[in-house]
């Protein structure tokens, strides 16, 4: 149709372009996510719980984890009796209060968690980074160490060397000692592997890219090319596994010290309350539900904050 | 309470085994069912109860034998109670006419079947645990072990009925027929198992042929097919045993022993199935022992176990070489509680010496009232008193100060339980615990037997009986002299005290059963009261069985009697 009239499209206000840093980018996306949000704040009170466990315990009125206490067992049988105001979520097999158990194993859980994730993080990294930036030998020997140990049955493997480190004076000439260490020591040597070759197919194909490229032509130096340019470059992926991790670390602790070979008595641990608990468990139900319990919810806020972050990171789709 | 309560428990476990053998229905299938497996097959290296109960006392007939009830040995393969003469030095034999091995050998047993039978028990591939303890004084034995002589000179068999032994020196085990009665002198057929006896393992086990009323089930080679290692072994009868030569009843036709089931299944197939009784697991998980207590009183026995448990403090290590912080240790411990972990007073007396009720020596120690000591007196442990003997031990507020001490201990329910427990118990006077929790064959193999691992604490020991005798209480245990530095130690706590040396020397070579319990009451005493070691709890053995199963308990094994319990 023709007026006469020149058409003008009415001038659209240009909307305001908001420059954003990846990192709020990520926090606007999670936010949206409200069980990501719920896990997350579920695992900030499990970590100050974990952290404040003594002044709990003591504001409670709970009795010490490790006290142990006759008169709570049937003194015919010796079982031990549920629930009360003394002790809120009954008592294990030898009388000591499941709350502050449950509470003080939150410390086991965690800690070994993040500090074994944390060093299998670390050292897979530097293997994989290395493996593929440099390639040639170095790429061929550490590929080929991560095969073989990627082959081992990972549970074996690791009951092996928890059993090994257990006895006497631990192993490696006493730097690893028994008890927690052993542990974190084990799932540490067990996980790096897998973060080792996810990292090295980044590598890869990275250091092909135009800035990396750009970056060598200008003179930069291996370690700044691999600090600078690739490292940021890894953080996404990095992220992602690592939330898978963790959880999955919470219960390889918990499988180990079910199994016998991890935190040593009297310290607590969810995985050893459950395997002590699951003689008696049809007369002491509690002793089994609390830390169980305990154990699946922070497993599966951890999982469940893990998927909201992958989400908001983009990493599903992203080119990588 | 506690003393009236056991005699009760004995009175009626007796009262069971008195009215077993007449009026028992006969046939039927019994299966026992064990949570591990048997140790040997061979009766020569037989040495445990659950062997005993399934493989030595149904299938094999020794020189002396243990009626249900009874206490003392009776007559077996033999006709009458060893005649000695000598001064002790010699002692003969008369074996019974009629008895026969099982097929494929068919033949009646002879005094040299005996002789070959004691013989092998020194041979290295057999892997006999006792003989050098009860038989060292056969004349000749040193000579046939070095491969000097073809046989053992103090064994002679003037006829096929009798054997004589000549011992260098009286030897009380041997004269009271106690030793005799070990499943070691039942008969062997030379002919047949020498060819199995050579090399460096015997292979006589997968062969080994009976003279009891049960045999495992064999081929026509003699090869044991009825019995597959880790999972069951099946007992028929025996053809050639005949009822005239023997006090055992024989009831049912077939036993049927499954092994290496958890201790739960087991305990639930038996109480709820048909013709079941338990093996090797001396009682039920506690809630399955509290539910049948409650609702099936009637399919339990309970037997005193004529063992004990205790904790070895190691008086090599500081500062477990002050008697003192011993004693210490001794009245912080809680007996009561640890005795909880495993079940409470249904598994048996709290203890306060070492040698337990039934056993020669039990009531000169101080019987159920115990030898009087403070630190032994109360059950429940006394902090206050444990404190005054820290003080006396120079810490002067009663409390430890140096470092941790390590103890090793089982990683199995319930004895992880009483190690924590005791762990816990300890930090009462200061003193901290490294515990380290491995299996229970390596606890004694790597850790307890192993003087050179520097093991502080052991808290998962026990000691039972080889037969009425407390000898095998003392002297392997308490003497300096059996000390072992480089392993198979069983002076735990590497004990070696010049009187109780002394004293355990002397009681050894007394023959008269009063004087000789006498001798090792007082040795308990004087050992109670130096504290090497803190027993905790005689035994009780919780025997179940299905509610058709009519059984009849050996009070001697402390589990039922294969040979006379029945199916109703």
């Amino acid at each position: 149709m023709t007026t006469g009239v020149p058409e003008v499209l009415p001038q659209q206000a240009a909307p305001d372009i908001e420059a954003r840093s990846p990192v709020e980018l990520f926090w606007r996306r999670l936010r949206r996510d409200r069980l990501a949000l719920a896990s997350l704040g579920f695992i900030v009170l499990l970590v100050a719980a974990a952290a404040l466990a003594p002044a709990i315990v003591d504001v409670a009125g709970a009795r010490p984890p490790n006290e142990t206490g006759k008169r709570f067992l049937d003194p015919g049988f010796g079982t031990p009796t549920g629930p009360s105001a003394t002790n809120r979520f009954g008592v294990d097999t030898l009388g000591r209060d499941v709350f502050s158990r449950v509470l003080y194993g939150a410390r086991a859980s965690l800690l070994v968690a993040l500090v074994a994730t944390a060093l299998a993080v670390a050292i897979g990294l530097l293997v994989g980074m290395l493996a593929g930036y440099f390639g040639g030998w170095v790429d061929t020997v550490l590929s080929r160490l991560v095969d073989v140990l990627l082959a081992f049955p990972i549970l074996l493997l690791a009951l092996g060397v928890a059993a090994a480190c257990s006895l006497g004076e631990g192993c490696l000439n006493g730097l690893v000692q028994p008890g927690l260490g052993v542990v974190i020591f084990v799932i540490a040597f067990v996980n790096w592997t897998v973060i080792a070759r996810i990292v090295r197919g980044q590598v890869l194909s990275l250091r092909e890219r135009e800035f990396v490229e750009a970056s060598r032509s200008l003179g930069a130096s291996h370690a700044r090319i691999l600090t600078r340019e690739i490292l940021p470059n890894l953080a996404a992926p990095l992220i992602v596994y690592t939330t898978l991790l963790i959880p999955q670390n919470i219960l390889f602790e918990a499988a180990l010290s079910f199994l016998g070979v991890g935190v040593q008595p009297p310290d607590a641990s969810w995985g050893k309350m459950i395997a002590d608990a699951s003689e008696v468990f049809d007369s002491a139900w509690w002793f089994m539900l609390f830390p169980g319990v305990a154990l699946l919810l922070t497993v599966l806020a951890f999982n469940i904050l893990g998927d909201g972050m992958r989400d908001a990171l983009g990493a599903r789709s992203a080119r990588t | 309470m506690r003393g009236l309560w056991l005699v009760v428990l004995l009175a009626v476990a007796l009262a069971i085994a008195g009215c077993g053998g007449s009026g028992a229905k006969k046939g039927g299938t019994l299966t026992v069912i064990a949570t591990d497996d048997i140790q040997y097959m061979d009766p020569g290296a037989q040495y445990y109860q659950f062997d005993y109960m399934v493989l030595a006392q149904p299938g094999q007939r020794a020189l002396y034998g243990w009626k249900a009830g009874g206490t003392k040995p009776v007559p077996d393969l033999a006709t009458s109670m060893p005649q000695v003469s000598d001064g002790g030095r010699t002692i003969k034999i008369t074996l019974r006419k009629g008895v026969k091995f099982s097929p494929p050998v068919n033949r009646a047993v002879t005094s040299a079947d005996v002789k070959y039978a004691i013989e092998r028990l020194f041979l290295p591939q057999v892997g006999n645990g006792y003989a050098l303890t009860y038989m060292a004084g056969l004349v000749g034995n040193k000579e046939y072990t070095e491969g000097k002589a073809k046989d053992i000179k103090g064994i002679e068999t003037p006829d096929p009925q009798t054997l004589i032994l000549k011992l260098t020196e009286p030897s009380y085990p041997v004269a009271s027929a106690n030793a005799l009665a070990l499943p070691g002198s039942a008969p062997v057929p030379q002919e047949y198992a020498a060819r199995y006896d050579k090399g460096d393992t015997s292979s006589y086990a997968q062969h080994v042929v009976f003279t009891g009323p049960y045999m495992v089930r064999n081929d026509k080679s003699g090869k044991l097919v009825g019995w597959q290692p880790g999972k069951q072994i099946e007992l028929v009868r025996n053809p050639n045993w005949d009822s005239k030569t023997d006090y055992r009843a024989a009831n049912i036709d077939r036993i049927l022993v499954k092994l290496k089931v958890n201790a739960t299944v087991a305990s639930r197939q038996i109480l709820n199935g048909k013709g079941m009784v338990n093996g090797d697991f001396a009682a039920p998980p506690t809630p399955i022992l509290k539910q049948a207590l409650d609702s099936r009183k009637g399919q339990l026995d309970i037997l005193p176990g004529q063992s004990n448990r205790y904790i070895s403090l190691n008086t090599t290590i500081k500062p477990l070489d002050d008697v003192n912080v011993r004693r210490a240790i001794a009245a912080v411990t809680d007996r009561d509680e640890l005795r909880l972990t495993r079940g409470g007073p249904t598994l048996g007396a709290v203890a306060n010496h070492f040698i337990p009720p039934g056993i020669p020596g039990f009531d000169e120690a101080g019987g159920n009232a115990g030898p009087g000591f403070d630190f032994t007196k109360n059950p429940n442990g006394d902090v206050e008193l444990a404190k005054s003997y820290m003080r006396k031990a120079g810490f002067a507020s009663g409390m430890y100060s140096g470092p941790p001490l390590l103890m090793v201990g089982d990683n199995e329910e319930p004895s992880n339980r009483t190690a924590e427990a005791f762990q816990a118990q300890l930090q009462k006077i200061g003193i901290g615990v490294k515990l380290r929790q491995v299996p229970h064959a390596t606890v004694l193999s790597e850790f307890c037997q192993t003087p050179k691992a520097k093991v502080a604490l052991c808290p998962n020991l026990g000691w039972a009986k080889d037969f009425y005798d407390a000898e095998a209480f003392v002297d392997l245990l308490f003497a300096g002299s059996a000390i072992q530095p480089d392993g198979g130690n069983y002076n735990h706590a590497e004990f070696n005290d010049p009187k109780i040396n002394k004293e355990i020397e002397a009681a050894r070579k007394v023959t008269d059963p009063a004087a000789r319990a006498k001798a090792y009451g007082q040795i308990d005493r004087d050992v109670t009261n130096l504290a090497p070691v803190v027993t905790w709890l005689w035994d009780n053995q919780v025997n179940i069985r299905s509610k058709d199963v009519k059984g009849v308990v050996n009070a001697f094994n402390s589990t039922y009697d294969l040979s006379f319990t029945s199916i109703k």
